[in-house]
């Protein structure tokens, strides 16, 4: 019941017009970054964040704005899959498989609503999913001390490694790197300059804003430089625009459950929409059978990825909010938004700052609904614009990201550092490091470090505290599992290999 | 074979750094940690993943090295940073207006729409910035017209 009036109390400041009309605007621009090619999420909110801080926007209303591109994107980036056959973001890799099929065939106009529709029911499950279970995870937080917080952090880092799967050792190299770039400046404790080669300009730290959007829209403007393909056409949406009944019917199920998995993904620390899309494919694939199409333009897989990624969009907001440890890269981003505004997520903010965590919650479900209704009338207008040429889209992204950089603290210094982080993040790209890694690791560096130290300042310096209480332990053994999972995998890949070779 | 030399190179830099490190002691001990050990533990961990990387590069064969393309690259990379350094003494609308052009025909733009719409780029987004979303940005040269 408390729950209640506190989403009612949400509804309040999500309704004010200019929340409403941010929501408007984040979903709009959350569809378009979405759908270009490239850009996901996480450049969304990243050039979006400075604006909103610049203009001056309260937390609740920058926290809708960002939330709502983020939950655009994740529309978006099946527009381009289905059209293209090219992901919009990574997340939309699975939509490719049945949706361009389906586009071909003439479906593109079925195949664009029922994916909106999977979207939707995806996330609006995700967020009842949110409300129910935000505030009894954020209750028990409040059990945690600075050693509970540090373990709970390293096995953020652990679930990245495991789940990443294919290359754990550098997902944790990655991870490693921003924690060790968030160790840059002054000591919190002590006072002592660390790392900053005696700049004046890094004594503060590097800024969160300039490590964003260095690592990922220059390193993404040196990347599109190398696939210039240019002319490649769009699929005509043709045909009946609307699924019908039946084809609802045969696609309701496989959502719901892809909203229940993608959206548990979502909630763990660290695994996010990628995974989720992947494995709730996987599994609708395995459950049809040999009587599914599943490849050459199935629904259900069109709808179990779709719905997935959205639920677990959702999903990773809990995390976010109850323990202040982000489930996602773009939630990370989000954290430092939170910071600059000098609001600490964790399980207090549920009583500290009750207007923007339902706020937030609420918004939510608004954002859904204008991204269904904008998305099913206006998707021709969407895919107008993947014909928008690189020439221009890349100079356009390049202006908007200096001045994001810029208006945090008009220097010089903070522009030439973006573009050199955003050579090492091309570098690390091309090297195949994941950068969301590297940006967890950056959002979680100093929480880190404050609360090892703060752990052991009550020990006076005795390690047992790290593995006393048994939620520590708890989570060493959840560590211990997902650190080990990556060898698991790759053990029972060759045994099964050698299986084959045996019978064959 | 790239990710060898990387791991090398991050292997020489991770022990630079730890040299750096070892200098950070704080004049009073205000907790048992001090500003030291953390840095020192992340480095040694970054350390054994890449001596871990160096001995066992996983991954796709390397492609070959494309000449064309890494030259693209270092002149997209030369426009950013001239941008960078220009901010400021040129002024926004000037910078951008040549950085889009730049960039525009890097990324395969014809001439003239590509200082079309470098022009356009500095002088529209001055305005959005500057005058509707109140974020101040720099005149630069300009600002000698405006005396």
């Amino acid at each position: 019941m408390e729950t209640l009036n506190f989403l009612m109390q949400g509804f309040d400041v999500a309704t004010r017009p200019t929340n409403l009309l941010v929501a408007l605007f984040g979903a709009f621009v959350g569809t378009v970054v979405g759908l270009l090619p490239g850009l996901g999420p996480i450049n969304g909110v990243a050039l979006l964040l400075p604006l909103a801080f610049a203009l001056g926007l309260p937390p609740e209303t920058a926290l809708i704005l960002l939330a709502a591109v983020y939950l655009g994107c994740e529309y978006g980036g099946r527009i381009s899959a289905i059209l293209l056959n090219v992901p919009g973001d990574a997340a939309a890799v699975m939509t490719t498989l049945d949706g361009y099929p389906l586009a071909r065939q003439g479906k593109a106009g079925i195949a664009l609503s029922l994916s909106a529709v999977s979207s939707f029911v995806g996330s609006i499950i995700a967020t009842c999913g949110v409300v129910l279970f935000a505030p009894l995870l954020a209750k028990w937080a409040v059990a945690f001390g600075p050693a509970e917080y540090f373990v709970l952090m390293i096995f953020a880092i652990a679930c990245l490694g495991g789940m990443v799967g294919d290359k754990p050792v550098k997902t944790l190299m990655a991870a490693l790197m921003g924690l060790a770039l968030a160790t840059v400046g002054v000591d919190s404790t002590t006072g002592v300059y660390r790392f900053t080669f005696g700049s004046v300009s890094l004594s503060d730290g590097i800024q969160f804003v300039i490590v964003v959007i260095g690592f990922f829209s220059v390193s993404e403007i040196l990347l599109m430089l190398e696939k210039t393909h240019s002319g490649q056409k769009a699929v005509k949406a043709s045909g009946r625009l609307l699924f019908n009944f039946k084809e609802f019917c045969l696609t309701f199920w496989t959502m719901v459950r892809s909203a229940v998995a993608g959206f548990v993904i979502g909630t763990l620390p660290g695994a996010g929409a990628t995974i989720a899309s992947a494995m709730t494919y996987m599994s609708e694939k395995r459950m049809a059978g040999d009587k599914g199409r599943f490849g050459d333009g199935d629904l259900r897989g069109l709808a179990a990825p779709e719905a997935a990624n959205n639920a677990s969009a959702c999903g990773s907001l809990i995390p976010m909010l109850t323990l202040g440890v982000p489930g996602s890269g773009t939630t990370a981003v989000m954290i430092g938004a939170l910071t600059l505004y000098n609001i600490t997520p964790g399980p207090l903010l549920f009583e500290q700052q009750p207007d923007v965590v339902w706020g937030l919650i609420a918004s939510l479900f608004i954002g859904n609904v204008i991204l269904l209704i904008m998305n099913i009338p206006l998707v021709g207008l969407f895919s107008r614009m993947l014909s928008v040429p690189n020439w221009v889209l890349v100079p356009t992204i390049t202006v908007i990201s200096m001045v994001g950089v810029y208006s945090v603290h008009s220097t010089v210094f903070d522009l030439v550092l973006m573009v050199g982080l955003g050579v090492f993040g091309y570098l690390l790209r091309k090297l195949d490091f994941p950068l969301s890694a590297l940006i967890l690791g950056f959002v979680l560096g100093e929480m880190m470090e404050d609360n090892l130290r703060r752990a052991l300042s009550i020990s006076n310096g005795e390690l047992g505290i790290l593995y006393g209480s048994p939620i520590t332990l708890a989570l060493w053994a959840l560590t211990v599992a997902m650190l080990a999972m990556p060898g698991l995998r790759w053990y029972l890949k060759r045994r099964r290999g050698n299986a084959v070779e045996a019978q064959a | 074979m790239y990710v060898r030399v990387f791991a090398a190179v991050w292997l020489l830099a991770c022990a630079g750094l730890a040299l750096l490190a070892w200098g950070f002691e704080a004049p009073f001990a205000y907790d048992p940690v001090g500003p030291r050990a953390y840095p020192l533990l992340l480095l040694f961990l970054m350390a054994c993943g890449a001596a871990w990387l160096l001995f066992k590069p996983h991954g796709e064969p390397t492609p070959a090295f494309d000449r064309a393309k890494a030259q693209r690259a270092v002149l997209c990379v030369l426009a950013l940073l001239a941008y960078a350094l220009l901010f400021e003494i040129l002024g926004f609308v000037i910078s951008t207006a040549l950085a889009g052009f730049a960039l525009g025909l890097l990324f395969n733009g014809r001439l003239w729409p590509s200082v079309i719409s470098g022009a356009l780029l500095g002088v529209l987004l001055y305005g959005l910035f500057d005058y509707l979303l109140d974020v101040p940005l720099p005149l630069g040269l300009l600002r000698l017209l405006e005396s």
